[in-house]
């Protein structure tokens, strides 16, 4: 039953949990509802009408690209669906659709816990902005093949694109596609930072030389057809969560962060021109930091590291920093958002909301007598709704305090065992 | 018979900014009756229905008058200077509808932010669910491409005046401003464009507020409807006052 909903495609599998109140019962088939309907859209993997919208692949075997919208059903309750069905089929997107709200729903076996995709949600807005130019990719499992190991390691990606869309599309699309190859390559033990540096150069390579699998037909603002889009480029940062570890690698002023028993801990460190440590590396390499409407490489880019912009290569580059860091029990959420969200609000507000959203999600009263069924499935459901309450809620806030860049939040449900956690704190 | 036309669209105008103060007046009472339980929900969707009806009229009777005078409408002498430059297509921007529940819902937030971080308020932060947000979004998407589309349109129209056959025909002129069949005949049919424009751009701001009234609640629906009147005329108001600053306006407009 490990994975009800991503594992559905091409599985045959059939969840048949036995109900034990009619409640539940009621609960699960609204879970039960967005998988089969993703199984049903997943079927032949084309993108209808050749739109090319944000996407985000829930079916690690098969791989059959997702829209998002449809993806982000899930997440809707089951009378709000038809609202969607007609708003979709009345919209005519060729460009990113903007919103995910992504909320994902499996039971928990416990034997299994430690290898399950932590539960998340995900919202990625326009907002202000007339161009949608953030990226949101999710691939829980991303690198099945390899050994048992692999099996529990899920990819997080956001990637806030400038110039144009189609640097951050394909950051989207291709990177965690990179990296799984290059995870294969290695032995037993992966040597997370080495990886991660190759595969930003890989994918920094492939976005330059415009090579690699095509997957989708690209419409964007400026035309690919014409020779060279050099002054496009996309941030990048990446989160690998492993059973055991959590790993960072960013390159641009997206940013991650833990939070971990109430405190925000940042897993990533900003790229901007005037950190003092870049400053150095951008004169070093002849560069200049020129200060118009803030430090700039050459007073042109607002970010010292990118994926992407050929022009002003080797002062900006697309070399990431990657941070490892042991998940331990006090860990709550892991939080990845474009400058859309830090912009305007700070780590430890960020961390509060998350935490505040967890905490009103936690059931009522849960029975005291053990881990039933009916516990079990109250809680998991509603951590769902937990993160994608977060991530929506900050993306809100986001927007109350006048961002005026796109937003793009993940939330990342760490906490292990959810379900005697919380039974724990209840007593 | 010029002027006929032009008391007309003022009129027209008038008119409807008369009936947004009426109905200003309705839905703060609606609302107040809601605050004390004496209204029910249907009264309140009855009552956005009104007005999203009598915004499809006065789309339909502005577009009748445009078809005699249409740049009127573009550049309308009963506005102030600054309200003028503030039209998109002779209107408001329908992007503009979306920013307005951001700005509504942003207020709401910031308020409630403290007390929801202090754990004494719990529930949907910001009145938007989740779903709307989603729905918000998808539909701001679809509005700026729509926009982006008829502002290519336009562009076109306004370039269309420096080429043919307009260039041809002032080549020929002997003198300054003169008129001839053939130029009336040019204009006219450039006029037909952008009575076009201003048709799809009303469409455009119609089915845009439409489809956002049927995402949000009712309630939701009458505050937005309030905020939105009362924006209106208050821009209005505030660009006479300005262009009187700058010495302008009071005896053009009434």
């Amino acid at each position: 039953m490990a994975g009800m909903c991503c594992g559905v495609v091409g599985e045959g599998e059939t969840p048949a949990p036995i109900e034990p109140s009619s409640r539940t019962s009621r609960r699960r088939r609204m879970e039960l509802l967005p998988s089969k309907f993703i199984a049903d859209v997943a079927v032949p993997p084309v993108l209808k009408n050749g739109r090319k919208r944000q996407k985000l692949d829930l079916c690690p075997r098969s791989s059959p690209p997702l829209q998002l919208e449809k993806a982000a059903k899930t997440c809707l309750s089951s009378e709000a669906e038809g609202k969607v069905e007609n708003n979709e089929t009345k919209s005519e997107s060729e460009e990113m659709s903007p919103t995910q709200a992504l909320n994902f729903c499996r039971s928990t076996p416990s034997a299994e816990v430690v290898r399950e995709c932590p539960k998340f949600g995900v919202t990625s807005v326009c907002g202000r902005r007339r161009d949608m130019e953030d990226a949101v990719s999710v691939f829980p499992s991303f690198c099945l093949q390899k050994t048992q190991m692999s099996d529990g390691y899920h990819f997080f990606g956001v990637f806030d694109g400038h110039g144009c869309s189609h640097v951050a599309a394909r950051c989207r699309d291709r990177l965690h596609e990179i990296l799984k190859e290059q995870v294969e390559g290695a032995g037993e033990a992966v040597e997370w930072k080495g990886t991660l540096e190759r595969s930003f150069e890989l994918m920094d390579e492939e976005v330059r030389e415009r090579s690699g699998p095509l997957k989708s037909t690209w419409s964007c603002r400026c035309d690919l057809q014409t020779p060279q889009s050099d002054a496009v480029g996309s941030t990048a940062v990446v989160a690998i969560v492993t059973p055991e570890k959590i790993i960072v690698s960013n390159c641009g002023d997206s940013r991650a962060v833990l939070c971990r028993n109430g405190v925000a801990v940042p897993l990533s460190s900003d790229h901007k021109p005037d950190r003092p440590d870049e400053l150095l590396r951008i004169e070093a390499a002849g560069g200049r930091v020129i200060y118009w409407d803030g430090a700039r490489v050459l007073g042109v880019l607002a970010m010292s590291r990118a994926i992407g912009d050929s022009y002003l290569k080797p002062y900006v580059i697309s070399e990431p920093e990657v941070t490892i860091t042991d998940r331990t029990a006090e860990d709550e959420c892991l939080i990845i958002a474009s400058d859309g969200l830090w912009d305007v609000v700070s780590n430890e507000t960020a961390c509060g909301v998350a935490r505040m959203c967890f905490r009103a999600q936690r059931p009522p009263s849960p029975p005291g007598s053990s881990h039933s069924d009916v516990a079990v499935g109250a809680v998991s459901k509603s951590s769902d709704k937990a993160c994608s309450d977060a991530s929506i809620l900050l993306t809100k806030l986001a927007l109350a305090r006048h961002s005026t860049d796109n937003v793009s939040v993940v939330v990342v449900d760490l906490r292990r065992n959810n379900d005697q956690q919380s039974l724990g704190l209840e007593n | 018979m010029a002027t006929d036309d032009q008391e007309r669209c003022r009129c027209c105008f008038l008119k409807w900014m008369n009936l947004q103060q009426q109905e200003l007046s309705e839905l703060h009472q609606a609302l107040t009756l809601q605050a004390s339980n004496k209204n029910s929900e249907n009264c309140l969707r009855q009552l956005a229905e009104k007005c999203i009806k009598h915004y499809q009229d006065y789309v339909n009777n502005r577009s009748q008058l445009a078809r005699n005078d249409v740049s009127a409408f573009f550049a309308p002498a009963w506005c102030s200077n600054w309200e003028n430059s503030l039209l998109w297509i002779a209107g408001c921007r329908p992007s503009q509808y979306i920013r307005l529940v951001y700005a509504l819902n942003g207020i709401e937030i910031d308020a409630q932010l403290h007390e929801f971080l202090q754990g004494t308020r719990t529930g949907n932060l910001g009145e938007l669910s989740p779903e709307q947000f989603h729905l918000i979004d998808i539909l701001q998407s679809k509005t700026i491409r729509a926009e982006e589309k008829l502002t290519t349109q336009m562009a076109s129209l306004q370039e269309d005046v420096a080429d043919q056959p307009m260039v041809a025909i002032t080549k020929g002129l002997s003198k300054i401003g003169e008129m001839n069949g053939e130029l009336d005949r040019a204009l006219d049919k450039h006029e037909q464009g952008m009575v076009g424009a201003l048709e799809e751009a009303d469409s455009l701001r119609l089915s845009t507020l439409k489809e956002l009234m049927d995402i949000l609640t009712s309630r939701q629906a009458v505050d937005f409807l309030t905020a939105a009147k009362k924006l209106q005329l208050c821009v209005h108001e505030w660009g006479k006052t300005r262009d009187e600053r700058h010495g302008r306006g009071k005896l053009m407009i009434t």
